[in-house]
């Protein structure tokens, strides 16, 4: 067990340079999911981690040490590959059983690990067939079972459900969880799944092309995301953006959309009268009722346990998600109220948060 | 049905040379192998002997030594060219200056006639004239005599095939190697195994179908070897390089002695036959079975 600390690391290839200076501490035993839209970075920090990619600049330390120039093998992780990595001349016994064989541990132990991991996994059945005669799913598991039935210093995994269907996904989310709970090691999760990365993470680590965005807690980069980025990642569906600026004119500060979409204002917002500001809101954050701010309806979504409104002002597009089920027809109007205490804002310009 | 014709047609010039110069020779070597036939003897008529001429090879010390010095030599042939072939494809996986010329020059002894093979070690071998036994001579003290020393004639054979062949098994295995997907190594680097463990658990058996494919050519071509041999040493000193090839050229043609030769022959392809399936049924079978 051991903690990792990534400090300052930048990655290049050749002339294009696809890491800039990212820094991540991770505590011993931490959960850490690394978000971010896709060609950001993760799996090539999780390989870099691994040690299979060189960094360019920079220290990686696993546990008190410098890993800089320490060999996969000699690093003690274990890692589940975006692509699987199973091999192909090996049954998926012999496939969940040889990082123990290298070990060198007794027939007996590998056996029973295997067994049980197989159970875990529910690939019992699969045991002596070759990966070739398994479905994407089976075979990402096999890769999952190579992963636990080691006691490593870190736990690195890419996505390693992304191919499971959602009952499969949910069990197995449960058994992550569970076997974070009972190792108490370190791991390093990389997943598009926003549920995945909520529910499972001590901590988010937000990346955009090849820098880190933000990192917290998943409820902290809920309630306060440092920027617009962060703010429309993380959430599902995704904050309300409308762009426009602070009009004072009539005594009370209000935001004026480049549409003329007028929106209340948090009054102890710190903004300035005349200045651009992004309005974000959650649609989960918007609730439906009398008065409020009048929007067309466009296309109401119904999901059974809540709906969403997609609803238009002039060229503003907002949406509101409802546990109410809601009678409104496309085209008829209806009132958005919205909670002032979760409205966000970000600098027009910069994109920060104000 | 109109572009299936055509295709025998187009195929039928070839078919007629294969037919005559594959499959007739073949039937004829193996119907003259039941027979005594010598065409120059008091009777020149080609008598049915049955099994006569493989009878008599069993107490042919001639045949025998030649089947054991054949044997011999394929061996150490093969395996050293599977050795030397992998480090090379090995080394040629990695960058180094010079990487395009070197590998050019490597494979040049392949595009070389087995008779000018001969020429040119038993240019480079022969002794006093030779370079190789004067750089040994006057750097170790060594006499290499390939005319005298059973030992040293064998050796030479072996070492002037593993020159001749290596390049061959170089190219397929950096065929095989290139065309290896990289993620099982990483996942073995990661599970912990070390450059050996990687070698004898990921990397073999991964190649080992492209492997086996030349171990199959490698142990065709070295059972039938003949030119370069006779050639280099002429199967001497004594039968000491009177490889199978050799023996049945010598045997066959001063003799003119074709049901014998014929008999030989059938044994050399039965050999190959023999020890292709051994390797087959140790190594590829027991895995097609479980898959
Ligand atoms: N060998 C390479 N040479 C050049 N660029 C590379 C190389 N490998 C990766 N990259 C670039 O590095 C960036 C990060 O790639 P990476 O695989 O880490 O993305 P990712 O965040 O894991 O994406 P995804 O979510 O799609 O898996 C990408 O823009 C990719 O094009
Ligand atoms: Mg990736």
């Amino acid at each position: 067990m051991a903690g990792v600390n990534i400090d300052d690391v930048y990655k290049r290839y050749g002339s294009v340079q696809v890491m800039h200076g990212v820094s991540i501490d991770i505590e011993d035993g931490e959960f850490v999911v690394l978000v971010g839209p896709s060609g950001c970075g993760k799996s090539t920090l999780l390989r870099m981690l691994a040690g299979l990619e060189p960094i360019s600049d920079g220290t990686i330390k696993i546990g008190e040490k410098v890993v800089n120039e320490v060999l996969p093998k000699d690093r003690d992780i274990a890692m589940v590959f975006q692509s699987y990595a199973l091999y192909p001349h090996k049954t998926v016994a012999q496939n969940i059983g040889f990082p123990l064989k290298m070990a060198k541990r007794p027939k007996a132990e590998i056996d029973e690990k295997v067994g049980r991991a197989a159970e875990i996994l529910d690939l019992t059945k699969y045991l002596d067939r070759y990966p070739k005669a398994l479905s994407g799913g089976q075979r990402q598991r096999v890769a999952m079972g190579r992963a636990i039935v080691r006691d490593p210093k870190v736990f690195l995994f890419d996505e390693p459900l992304s191919n499971l269907d959602a009952k499969l996904r949910v069990s197995m989310r449960m058994e992550i969880k569970e076997l974070h709970q009972r190792l108490k090691t370190t791991i390093v999760y990389v997943t598009h799944d926003q549920i995945e990365a909520m529910t499972m993470a001590d901590k988010i680590v937000v990346m955009r092309d090849g820098r880190v965005e933000q990192i917290g807690a998943p409820l902290d980069l809920y309630d306060n995301p440092q920027n617009v980025f962060v703010a429309g990642f993380i959430g599902s569906p995704s904050m309300n953006f409308v762009k426009g600026r602070i009009d004072g004119a009539n005594g009370t500060r209000q935001f004026v959309s480049e549409g003329g979409l007028v929106l209340p204002l948090p009054a102890q917002a710190s903004v300035a009268v005349g200045q651009e500001v992004i309005y974000g809101i959650r649609p989960e954050h918007i609730s439906i009722g009398e008065g409020g701010v009048a929007m067309d309806v466009v296309v109401i979504e119904p999901t059974g346990s809540e709906t969403q409104v997609f609803a238009r002002s002039g060229t503003d597009l907002i949406d509101a998600v409802v546990k109410d089920r809601i009678a409104a027809r496309p085209g008829e109007k209806i009132g958005f109220h919205i909670d002032l205490s979760r409205v966000h804002l970000f600098d027009g310009k910069t994109q920060q948060r104000l | 049905m109109q572009s299936n014709r055509l295709g025998w047609i187009l195929l039928a010039p070839t078919l007629v040379i294969l037919f005559f110069f594959g499959v007739v020779p073949f039937f004829y070597v193996l119907w003259l192998s039941f027979h005594q036939w010598n065409p120059f003897a008091l009777d020149p008529a080609v008598v049915y002997n049955g099994a006569d001429n493989f009878r008599a090879l069993v107490f042919d010390n001639g045949f025998l030594a030649s089947l054991g010095v054949t044997i011999a030599f394929v061996f150490f042939a093969v395996l050293t060219e599977l050795i030397v072939g992998y480090l090379l494809a090995q080394a040629f996986m990695k960058e180094f200056p010079g990487k395009a010329v070197f590998r050019t020059i490597h494979t040049l002894p392949l595009i070389m006639a087995p008779i000018i093979v001969g020429s040119i070690w038993k240019l480079m071998t022969t002794p006093s004239i030779g370079i190789i036994p004067s750089l040994l001579a006057s750097w170790f003290g060594f006499d290499l005599n390939i005319g005298t020393s059973a030992v040293a004639a064998f050796t030479v054979t072996v070492i002037m095939d593993v020159w001749h062949w290596t390049p061959l098994v170089t190219l397929t295995l950096i065929a095989a190697l290139v065309s290896l997907p990289a993620d099982p190594f990483e996942q073995a680097q990661i599970d912990g195994a070390n450059k050996r463990q990687i070698f004898w658990h990921i990397t073999l058996p991964m190649i080992a179908p492209a492997l086996l494919a030349t171990v199959f050519i490698r142990l065709m071509d070295a059972l039938r070897t003949v030119d370069e041999v006779l050639m280099l040493t002429g199967g001497g000193p004594g039968s000491a390089t009177r490889y199978l090839g050799v023996h049945i050229f010598k045997e066959v043609f001063p003799k003119t002695n074709y049901g014998y030769g014929s008999a030989v022959s059938i044994i050399v392809l039965y050999l190959t036959i023999v020890a292709c399936w051994l390797l087959y049924v140790a190594l590829i079978a027991p895995r097609n079975k479980k898959a």
